[in-house]
């Protein structure tokens, strides 16, 4: 076993390895991509066997007005011809109209997309600030009270519905305390959200929240592990102070699987945006797939799956990307 | 200048206290170094840890520990922080592990500088430097801006042990430092300890399972058993004339070498072969020219470099060599679970393979070879009673050999006296045995069908040296009564010694060196043979200390 | 330690098999305790509690709306529509349980399948199988649950097939990896070696030790799929009346909360979130009760 752990180490150690990784990462990328986009169409027939000339056209079109829009954009066509016309389109970044908003999906997504984005990036730094330290607390305290008490609370929250917990955090914060307002910012452009920032109290806090109980059990069982590892017995042989050796040794070989897991988490979390987003009504993607989904607005739901899914396979391989940089043994080759 | 008084320790458990250390007795002098050895569970590692309080939690530590009159139980944390590193320092066992992967070389021995205040961070870094070079690292200046992965184990081990020596303390405590390392590394890192222990007066406590490295090392040692101290003398006296019948047991079970040539035959002559060891047509295992090739990350590492070998009927072949020489390969590519790249395999004259027999056939004939691996922990299913995992070739060659369930149950109780265990033990689960008797079971397993070939892949190196006498024993006895052929692959010299017929030393993929047993291993030919002999230590400091100088010798002369 | 259970009679020698090991270390998890505990309550409340506390659910009653807990015959009060509260916890609690339960084995029977052939048969096959799975991660199940609840009306047999489909991605990866550390295990190898064949490796050795991580994932997949009914709910794509669930019960009374109507909340809240503790704590519990190269090695 030995010499074959060796061995490993041996030929994992040599040669540009990270190079070779990183562009299989890609190719695997286009792959998945490819898989979601065949998945996307699939979805569309079973949503609009007819196409989307009803959608477009309202429910008092004819069925001769219907035909003539299958034959004039190429819905009469065999299925598989159908699947190239529309990975073309995608392709140069046509994600064909809404029916209800009168206005291509590409720009409705494009106004949303950014307020989201604002709205889970600032969530997850606070999450990331918070569960960070208290992944490394529960670990080091492992088995005491202070680890027993987040331990505790992580898990009821992990298994709370978030729309209860913001429920629950609205009544405390704003019905009760009125200390900040129910209800998100309104505005087109991301300045508009940003300049209520009292808005954004509650949004954030409850997605953080979710982030911060998954994310801090992840931390803790990393550091948990490292805490065990050889080098730390080093690093304390050789007079160095507890608190140092997690500081100096621990924290970071610690981060590495947390941050390899992030990329996993982007579409967990866009999926709780959504949650949030029709909670506290906040105009990002979440709120205008939620919308489209009771209006039936295929095309905008299936161009936001497509965004995410994308926006998913970039974030893993850029998470792996940055795991490679913060270890030492891939670090060299990418330089 | 270290003085334990009646040093107990007991840890916690699941079920009920157990004590580690039940009230010992030690000194360390000044510029000695002392071993301290025992078999896993005697308590030497919780001794060498109990005295920088480096144990878990949950460990309850009683009596006395002084260094130089100072006593050390009763000290804080931070008071333990001035004196770990600074007057005392360790070594530990895995150098693959003991090194901060994400921090630099030179900075993990400056912390132990700049922990205890020595010099400016300038200073500690070029001291790194300098530390490196002493423990015989070459262009220190590039390894101290390195990591631990470019470094091979022997390698990472000397970087631990400029860790310990960087504040130059009165004693470097080490466990088991050089037992993780193959015999020519290991050799060359006592010369290092050596050598430091001489010239910078340090004193060392050497924990080791290895009477080879006390013979080689040791002024003075100390024998621990379940926690109690049995003996302790000069290196010379306990290893030449032990009182204690723990010791003399110890020592007794301790394969040996022959010395300076003097040659004992092996037990009995193999039927298939003639004199000298030349094997006589249709060995059980034929090897041609086999390479095995692995592909990882887009690379390509050669573990079998067109190795030809042949076992004739009822013959030893013994297999050595370090990691990494492709010793284990060879194993699985004679068992069917590594796939060659070129050569041939016959089994019993019948070509596997590619142009060979496969599906069935094959199956069929590899009910006739026999394997038992190194792990005794993972040999055997978790969730299988003994008595299901022993019958398990009588029940997937049932069609060949048909048999009742009454008849199977008898077989196994059959097999278990075999290997000299209670027929009872057939209900038990693995979990419930001990790493001796699972490497038995993994043995009576590979005997249920009476193969004509065994492939023994290291199957005691993970067990006590008392235990590993016990297991080979079994082994032999059951090799005379069946007669089976066996591929017996080890790192451990003696070992071979005692059980081959004839010798294969592998290094880099090929063999390098074969023939018989004594020819190979008491007059090697080969540089790389000489080179890994002159390498084990033997249990004896008289004769070690020949060994060394010629080994020295040998070594600059080159 | 061996010499001393070897003098034993063989009295007792089921004692020590991993599973009354396994037994007794379940049984030692307090927490694990609480969550079997929590779930024959809850059972026996939603399944059993209408033949002790009968109500209408079909029908509203108008005449007797927002009525508070503790008006006589409604012990938690009635809902904007006039259903009894405490009566439509236990209907709602038969639909949640129900979708949770079966979700997760669905998604378990399916993960399990896909992982094990992955895993075992290696190479472009698992290759190909686990970009399928990639790119199922890629899409939130959320989504994917609104547009199939858009396309079709949802019901409950659809719903368990949805959260299925959508749920057997995690197990799949997890038995996967399982399998293939079980692969290179010894006691596998020692089967191969011996000449037996691929099927006797699966079915005698690589199945019965992945039973623990497959059995382990599925309570906490079930906790993950009743969460994720009451997210359907919430998003307005659950059940239609008068059927419900907890999620939807608790979506309903949000509308009231600056009424102060506390009722229509917090026990449909409750009950979600202690049914999905304590199928978490039974995972936790069954975590221990699998492990077996347990502490006393």
């Amino acid at each position: 076993m030995v010499e074959a752990a060796r061995t490993a180490v041996r030929t994992a150690s040599g040669g540009a390895g990270i190079l070779r990784f990183l562009g299989r990462r890609l190719v695997q990328g286009v792959i998945v991509i490819l898989i979601v986009t065949l998945i996307v169409f699939a979805l569309l027939h079973l949503a609009m066997p007819q196409g989307p000339a009803q959608g477009i056209l309202g429910m008092q079109a004819t069925q001769e007005q219907i035909d003539a829009f299958n034959r004039a954009n190429g819905f009469d066509r065999p299925l598989w011809q159908q699947y190239f016309t529309f990975l073309s389109q995608i392709a140069v970044g046509d994600l064909g109209d809404s029916f209800k908003l009168n206005r291509p999906v590409a720009d409705a997504i494009g106004q949303r997309l950014p307020k989201t984005l604002v709205l889970a990036l600032i969530s997850m730094a606070v999450a990331l600030v918070v569960a960070i330290p208290m992944g490394i607390y529960q670990a080091v305290r492992r088995g005491k009270t202070g680890d027993y008490v987040f331990t505790t609370m992580n898990f009821i929250i992990y298994s709370t519905p978030s729309f209860f917990l913001g429920l629950v955090l609205v009544i405390v914060f704003a019905q009760w305390l009125g200390l900040v307002p129910a209800l998100a910012p309104q505005g087109d452009t991301v300045a508009q959200v940003l300049a209520k920032p009292a808005g954004l109290v509650l949004p954030v806090a409850t997605a953080a929240l979710g982030i911060i109980a998954t994310i801090s059990r992840y931390m803790r069982s990393a550091t948990i592990d490292n805490l065990s590892e050889d080098y730390v017995r080093t690093a304390r042989a050789k007079g160095t102070p507890m608190p140092v050796v997690i500081r100096r040794h621990v924290v970071r070989n610690s981060l590495t699987p947390v941050i390899a897991m992030l990329g996993y988490y982007l579409p967990v979390m866009f999926g709780g945006m959504i949650v949030v987003e029709s909670l506290f009504n906040y105009p990002g993607m979440g709120l205008l797939f939620w919308t489209s989904a009771q209006t039936g607005d295929y095309p905008v739901l299936l161009g936001c799956v497509l965004v995410i899914a994308v926006a998913t396979v970039v974030g893993s391989i850029l998470a792996d990307l940055v795991q490679a940089l913060l270890n030492p043994r891939t670090r060299g080759e990418l330089a | 200048m270290l003085r334990i008084r009646d040093l107990a320790v007991t840890f916690r458990t699941d079920d009920g206290p157990v004590e580690a250390v039940r009230g010992i007795d030690l000194d360390v002098r000044r510029g000695e170094v002392l071993a301290l050895v025992g078999e896993s569970g005697s308590g030497k590692s919780v001794t060498a840890m109990a005295v920088l309080s480096l144990l878990p939690a949950t460990a309850t530590r009683t009596g006395s520990i002084e260094l130089d009159g100072r006593e050390l139980t009763t000290l804080t944390e931070a008071q333990l922080n001035g004196v770990r590193g600074k007057e005392i320092s360790m070594v530990f066992q895995e150098p693959m592990t003991a090194l901060n992967p994400s921090m630099r070389i030179g900075d993990q021995i400056a912390e132990a500088l700049l922990n205890h205040g020595v010099g400016t961070k300038q200073e500690a870094a070029r001291r790194a430097v300098e530390l490196l070079a002493r423990v015989g690292i070459p262009e220190p200046e590039r390894r101290a801006a390195g990591y631990a992965h470019e470094m091979s184990g022997g390698q990472r081990q000397r970087v631990v042990i400029a860790i310990a020596l960087a504040c130059e303390p009165k004693l470097i405590i080490a466990d088991e430092p050089t037992t993780a390392l193959d015999v020519t590394v290991q050799a060359e890192i006592l010369d290092l300890i050596r050598e430091l222990a001489h010239s910078s007066g340090t004193s060392f406590l050497l924990v080791t399972h290895n009477m080879g490295v006390v013979a080689d090392i040791a002024d003075r040692v100390a024998v621990m058993y379940r926690g109690e101290m049995v003996e302790h003398g000069t290196a010379l006296q306990v290893l030449r004339e032990p009182t204690a019948d723990y010791t003399k047991r110890l020592l007794d079970a301790v394969p040996r070498l022959p010395e300076g040539g003097e040659t004992v035959p092996p037990a009995g002559e193999p039927d298939g072969t003639g004199p000298g060891g030349v094997a006589l047509p249709v060995p059980v295992l034929s090897l041609r020219e086999s390479s095995v090739t692995y592909r990882k990350a887009g690379k390509s590492f050669t573990a079998l470099d067109g190795v030809s070998v042949e076992i004739a009927a009822g013959e030893i072949l013994g297999l050595v060599g370090e990691s990494g020489s492709g010793k284990s390969t060879l194993g699985k590519v004679a068992l069917g679970l590594a796939p060659t790249s070129g050569g041939e395999l016959r089994l019993f004259g019948e070509k596997l393979g590619r142009g060979g027999l496969r599906g069935r056939a094959e199956r069929r004939l590899r009910g006739r070879v026999g394997a038992i691996f190194q792990d005794p922990g993972s040999s055997l299913d978790p969730r299988t009673t003994v008595g299901e995992a022993i019958a398990e070739p009588l029940v997937v060659h049932r069609a060949v050999r048909p048999m009742s369930g009454r008849d199977r149950a008898a077989r196994v109780r059959e097999l278990l006296e075999a290997v000299e265990l209670p027929a009872s033990y057939a209900s038990r689960f693995p979990h419930e045995l001990s790493g001796g008797q699972r490497q038995r079971i993994g043995l009576a397993r590979a005997i249920a069908l009476e193969p004509e070939l065994i492939i023994a892949d290291e199957p005691t190196s993970a067990l006590d040296v008392s235990v590993q006498a016990a297991v080979l024993k079994v082994l032999r006895e059951l090799q005379e009564r069946m007669d089976f052929a066996c591929l017996f692959i080890s790192h451990d010299l003696a070992v071979v010694h005692e059980f081959s017929h004839r010798v294969a030393v592998m290094h880099e993929g090929r063999i390098v060196e074969l023939g018989a047993t004594d020819d190979v291993l008491l007059r090697p030919q080969h540089p790389y043979s000489q080179r890994l002999l002159a390498s084990v230590p033997v249990p004896d400091p008289v004769a070690q200390r020949e060994r060394r100088i010629a080994r020295l010798a040998a070594r600059s002369a080159a | 330690m061996t010499t001393a259970t070897a003098a034993q009679p063989a009295t007792q020698p089921a004692a020590r098999s991993p599973f009354r090991r396994g037994l007794r270390r379940f049984l030692q998890n307090k927490l694990a305790l609480f969550g079997v505990v929590t779930i024959v309550l809850f059972l026996l409340f939603c399944f059993l509690g209408p033949l002790l506390h009968p109500t209408d659910q079909v029908h509203t009653d108008l005449k007797s709306t927002m009525l508070p807990p503790g008006t006589p015959g409604h012990p938690l009060g009635t809902d904007d529509v006039g259903y009894d509260v405490l009566g439509r916890l236990m209907i709602g609690g038969q639909v949640s349980i129900l979708i949770g339960l079966a979700a997760g084995i669905l998604a378990t029977v399916i993960g399990t399948l896909w992982g094990a052939i992955a895993g075992y048969v290696g190479g472009t096959v698992d290759a190909v199988m686990m970009r399928v799975v990639d790119a199922g991660i890629a899409i939130p199940a959320t989504f994917l649950l609104l547009i199939l609840s858009a396309i079709m009306r949802p019901s409950v047999p659809l719903m368990i097939v949805v959260i299925g489909l959508v749920s057997w991605l995690v197990p799949a990866r997890l038995v996967r990896a399982e399998s293939i550390s079980l692969k290179s295990r010894e006691y596998v190898l020692a089967i191969r070696a011996m000449g037996g064949t691929h099927g006797r490796a699966v079915v005698k050795h690589i199945v019965p030790n992945t039973v623990g991580t497959i059995v382990v994932n599925a309570t906490f997949q079930v906790a993950d799929a009743i969460l994720l009914v009451a997210y359907v709910s919430f998003l307005g794509m659950g059940l239609q009346k008068p059927a419900t669930d907890w999620g939807a019960m608790l979506t309903g009374g949000m509308t009231y909360t600056y009424a102060g109507a506390w009722w229509l909340i917090f026990p449909a809240g409750l009950c979600i979130v202690l049914t999905v503790c304590a199928f978490n704590s039974i995972g936790d519990g069954l975590r221990d009760f699998f492990d077996v190269k347990g502490r006393d090695r």
